[in-house]
């Protein structure tokens, strides 16, 4: 049994004492009896001791009992100041005639007749008198009365005793090794070898340290990460670029109508200041306007290049892509991206103005809708999403477009990005000759449906608390 | 994406389906279902599929998809002797218009409602909120043709929509509420749309509202179709699945001659498409045949030509048909994406980090290492906190946004310390210290570049902290730098420093002022550092 060295000095000192108070043993160890009930409950625990607790009531002579005790009480007050006798209505003048005469009377002192006090010649001690002196030993009467008159007050009391338990006693007999207990080792201790000699003190295991937070990488940005590492896994190059975007890039490239609402600053930010359009920005006019030469019809209507060169807030990570796809014309190109993009929303739970995107494209001869599919589902897998089905779907700058949806638990079938093939449209005129499979995601959707937050917001305002909270590493999930 | 209210009696009247397996099909044929409801399903269509915007749209499509009855349809337009005339004065204005007409309709109630569901979806998809189409029907039988498309002035009269009186052009377009809705695509023009018929009684003032006279009720027979805007393609195609939609509802179609070419246009569209680059884009192996007969369950007139050629007749209300891949896609929506089995192709490639994020994840190691959190603030943020709480000056290259959505969100941000105080500011009742760091991109002069900020606040945090902090940052990063003396007003005097490397200020640290925490409604003292990564990046 592992006891401290304050335990086990208390532990020897109770031999053969039996029962005392705290204090008792509070002188010889020289320790605050405080500390005397704590090792004495420490070892009581183990059963090598008792501590009885006992409710008594002490008696308190009040300021008043006090004053009384030094100038006798307000009745003995009273009959010292006459002579013999008296009238009543001469003794009314004193200060304690209300109380005192009733109870010079009561004890007998007085008598009282026609209007005059008349001393008995017969005053002893009454017991309310002997019961101040000493009010511990008087009778409960009397200590009720003290107690009435406000002389003395009664308060509650616990008094410990300890003593030693069969146990304890066995434990002692058996012997105990007295030697200071050491807490932390000092470097000369380990040096020179000393510690061999020491008594190492045991912790309690049972009390939890204070929590200490590391500092971490942030939860969404770990997912982020995770995502990134992912794709790069399956082979795919990163891609980064700036968040403000020409119109050009973000939406003419991309086959977006000029006219098309998502275009307009209700829901798109808009910035002052024109971005120059690339060269061989003539060649998407042609594909608006007549569909180039691909048989395409084109969206028809006059295109305006001034509109093009109006400056954006990404809308979608996709105007990196086409960029990317713009310099990169030969197969094979995969590429992704996760980035922030922004639409002009008002904030709300699951809508905020700006959030993250994932994006990925592959460009290669002959790579199909099947093989579309085939990312998409080999990506939501290694994701942890492990049943994804497929819905037809709309994109404007995709065709065939499909969204895929992933099965959660408490949710059922949930939409999860969407992705197609680039239209002909979009990349002719990059001359680019083999398909695009395209793909997004709304990454901050998935970390909620992974953290279980209901409000967006708590991402990119986040509660210290909160982060402190999440654990890097969460058992049963990759 | 335009929502649609298919009501159940009347989908499953002229599709002959029962709504259980409608419900059950339409995901696959392209659309979200909003809500079940007990008469009615609310689903949402893709903008593309403008003709799936009615009960007699959906009707259709259900019928081909589930084999029901394949192929086109064929739509007769009789010969009418009603004609338009469109004054030249609209040339400018709004020019085009497309008219047609519907006889011996009966319509009822749950028919009512598809076409005012179907014109308003129209509105909203095709003619963007009515500026470039909108659309009329009207009571044939209580006008008298010709008729008279023309611009009119303000100050002309007629009964709108649910009024009982006469008001000016002008009153309509304060006082009825389509008016105000709608008047900012008018208003500023010099005449006003108007259609009359040959006595002068007004129908439509488009694209605001129709005159109460030809009201279309529950007894309406024929009607008169019209659909003004400023696209003749989307005038037409619009027209187009307007008739469609009600020769489904039962109705017969009519041309009508405006200024001289006669009008609708039902006939299907023509075009040849190539059996193995259909096959090679979906990765499928479809014989000619087999991709005739998927097209046709799409409601594609299709026979094949040889192994190698499909023939298409494109109905009419296709519009979204602008390409070959547009019907490649509905080669697959007719097999069903489900029988589509995922495949990876072998093509190999090797991953590769982009060295911008590569560096941001080395940022995070040294920060965390340091014993900081990461927080991940929002770049859209606000003169107030960027500037004027840190008492710092604007800088010149900051980024407005032209129509900010808040006063929180009125620039792009320049700085990432100014975000990490006011995070502080939302976290004062959570225990400290507190160590937070965030790295990200800003913008300056349209340019997206990339910073890090660190910040530490308790009631022992000061200079010397951020001092040891930034140097150990600095020293992790590789980079020698001198520490000159700063007058950066968002930190106390004689307690900060610019942090100066190849010459040039790359960033500052040291202690926040007091009054730049008050105005953040910070009360501990805060020792912070920003970096510009530019150096680290060149």
């Amino acid at each position: 049994m592992q006891l401290t060295i304050n335990e086990k000095k208390l532990l020897l000192n109770m031999t053969g004492t039996g029962e005392k108070s705290p204090e008792y043993f509070a002188d010889i160890l020289q320790k605050p009896s405080e500390s005397v009930i704590q090792y004495a409950n420490l070892l009581s625990q183990k059963g090598l001791a008792e501590v009885r607790r006992e409710l008594s009531t002490l008696l308190v002579i009040t300021d008043e009992g006090e004053l009384s005790l030094r100038e006798g009480l307000p009745e003995r007050q009273l009959f010292n100041s006459f002579d013999v006798s008296i009238p009543v209505s001469e003794l009314n003048k004193h200060q304690h005639a209300r109380i005192g005469i009733g109870w010079m009377k009561r004890l007998g002192w007085v008598s009282i007749n026609e209007g005059i006090i008349k001393k008995t010649g017969n005053a002893p001690e009454s017991p309310i008198e002997k019961g101040l002196k000493s009010p511990e030993s008087a009778s409960s009467d009397v200590q009720k009365e003290l107690i009435r008159r406000g002389l003395v007050s009664a308060r509650e009391e616990v008094t410990l005793t300890i003593a030693i338990t069969a146990a304890g006693s066995k434990l002692v007999a058996s012997g105990i090794d007295l030697r200071d207990e050491t807490g932390t080792l000092t470097s000369d201790q380990i040096s020179s070898g000393t510690w061999k000699d020491l008594a190492l003190r045991r912790y309690d295991i049972s009390k939890r340290p204070r929590p200490v937070w590391p500092g971490k990488i942030h939860p969404y940005q770990r997912m982020i990460d995770e995502m990134r590492r992912i794709l790069l896994d399956m082979g795919f190059t990163e891609l980064y670029g700036d968040i403000i975007q020409g119109a050009f890039w973000n939406f003419d490239a991309l086959f977006q109508p000029q006219d098309h609402p998502a275009r307009e600053m209700q829901d798109t930010f808009h910035l002052a200041g024109k971005k120059e359009l690339p060269k061989g920005w003539e060649r998407i006019r042609d594909m608006h306007e007549k569909g180039g030469d691909i048989g395409s019809t084109g969206w028809g209507g006059k295109w305006d290049p001034e509109k093009a060169r109006a400056t954006v807030l990404r809308t979608h990570t996709t105007s990196l892509s086409i960029q990317h796809l713009a310099e990169h014309k030969n197969p094979p190109v995969k590429a992704f991206c996760v980035g922030r993009v922004y639409r002009r929303e008002s904030i709300d739970p699951t809508h905020l103005p700006e959030f993250e995107q994932l994006e990925g494209i592959v460009m290669d001869n002959d790579v199909s809708f099947k093989n579309l599919l085939g990312f998409l589902k080999e990506f939501y897998v290694r994701m942890g999403f492990s049943s994804v089905r497929f819905r037809p779907g709309y994109f404007p700058y995709t065709e065939p477009s499909v969204e895929p949806e992933v099965f959660i638990e408490e949710l059922g079938w949930v939409e999860l990005g969407g992705a197609g093939i680039f239209r002909e449209e979009v990349t002719a005129p990059w001359g680019i000759n083999c398909p695009v499979l395209a793909w997004g995601l709304g990454v901050s959707r998935v970390a909620m449906l992974r953290m279980g937050l209901s409000d967006l917001r708590e991402l990119y305002q986040s509660d210290i608390d909160w982060m402190r909270k999440v654990p890097v590493m969460q058992r049963g999930k990759a | 994406m335009p929502v649609v209210s298919l009501p159940y009696k009347y989908l499953e009247r002229l599709s002959g389906v029962d709504r259980k397996i409608i419900i059950e099909n339409l995901p696959m044929l392209g659309s979200d279902i909003e809500r079940i409801l007990d008469e009615q399903v609310d689903v949402e269509f893709f903008p593309s599929r403008a003709d799936l915007y009615s009960t007699e749209g959906v009707a259709r499509a259900i019928r081909g998809y589930l084999g029901i009855e394949t192929g086109e349809e064929n739509y007769q337009v009789g010969i009418s002797d009603i004609s338009f005339s469109v004054d030249s004065n609209l040339k400018n204005i709004r020019p085009f218009i497309a008219s047609a007409v519907i006889r011996d309709i009966t319509l009822d109630n749950e028919a009512i409602l598809s076409l005012m569901g179907l014109q308003e979806a129209l509105h909203w998809v095709v003619g963007r909120g009515r500026a470039k189409v909108a659309i009329g029907v009207h009571n044939l039988d209580v006008v008298k043709p010709p008729f008279r498309y023309f611009g009119a002035p303000l100050s002309r009269k007629f009964v709108p929509l649910d009024f009982q009186k006469e008001l000016s052009l002008e009153e309509i377009l304060k006082e009825h509420p389509k008016g105000r809705d709608y008047a900012h695509i008018v208003i500023d023009k010099p005449l006003m749309p108007l259609i009359e018929d040959t006595e002068g009684n007004v129908l439509s003032f488009p694209p605001i509202i129709n005159g109460e006279l030809t009201r279309v009720s529950e007894s309406s027979k024929n009607l008169l179709l019209d659909v003004t805007g400023t696209d003749q393609r989307a005038v037409q195609i619009a027209m187009k699945i307007l008739c469609t939609a009600l020769i489904t509802a039962g109705g017969r179609c009519e041309s009508v001659n405006v200024n001289g070419i006669t009008m609708p246009d039902l006939a299907p569209a023509k075009r040849e498409i190539d059996v193995p680059s259909c096959n090679r884009l979906l990765g499928t192996a479809y014989s000619a045949d087999e991709i005739a007969s998927l097209l046709q369950k799409m409601r594609y007139g299709a026979q094949p030509d040889g192994k190698d050629k499909v023939n298409l007749r494109i109905p009419c209300y296709r519009a979204d048909i602008m390409h070959e891949w547009d019907v490649y896609e509905d080669v697959a929506i007719g097999a069903g994406y489900t029988s589509l089995e995922a495949s990876l192709p072998a093509t190999f490639s090797n991953g590769c980090e982009h060295p911008i994020m590569a560096r941001a994840s080395a940022i995070r190691e040294i920060c965390s290492g340091l014993g900081y959190l990461e927080v991940m603030p929002f770049t859209l943020s606000s003169e107030s906190v960027m500037y004027t709480k840190m008492k710092r000056e604007e800088n010149p290259g900051v980024l407005r946004v032209l129509h900010p959505i808040s006063e929180e969100q009125t620039i792009v941000r320049t700085d990432l310390l100014p975000l990490l105080l006011d995070l502080l500011r939302m976290n004062k009742r959570r225990e400290l210290p507190q160590r937070i760091f965030h790295t990200g991109d800003i913008v300056l002069d349209l340019k997206t570049s990339r910073k890090v900020a660190l910040v530490s606040t308790h009631p022992g945090a000061d200079f010397s902290e951020a001092y040891a902090t930034a140097d150990a940052l600095l020293r992790e990063l590789g980079l020698e730098y001198l520490p000159y003396d700063s007058n950066d007003p968002a930190f106390i005097p004689g307690r900060v420093v610019d942090i100066v490397v190849d010459g040039k200020k790359t960033g500052v640290f040291g202690e926040i002022h007091p009054e730049v925490l008050n105005r953040f409604d910070i009360d501990q003292p805060v020792a912070a550092i920003e970096l510009d990564l530019r150096v680290i990046e060149a």
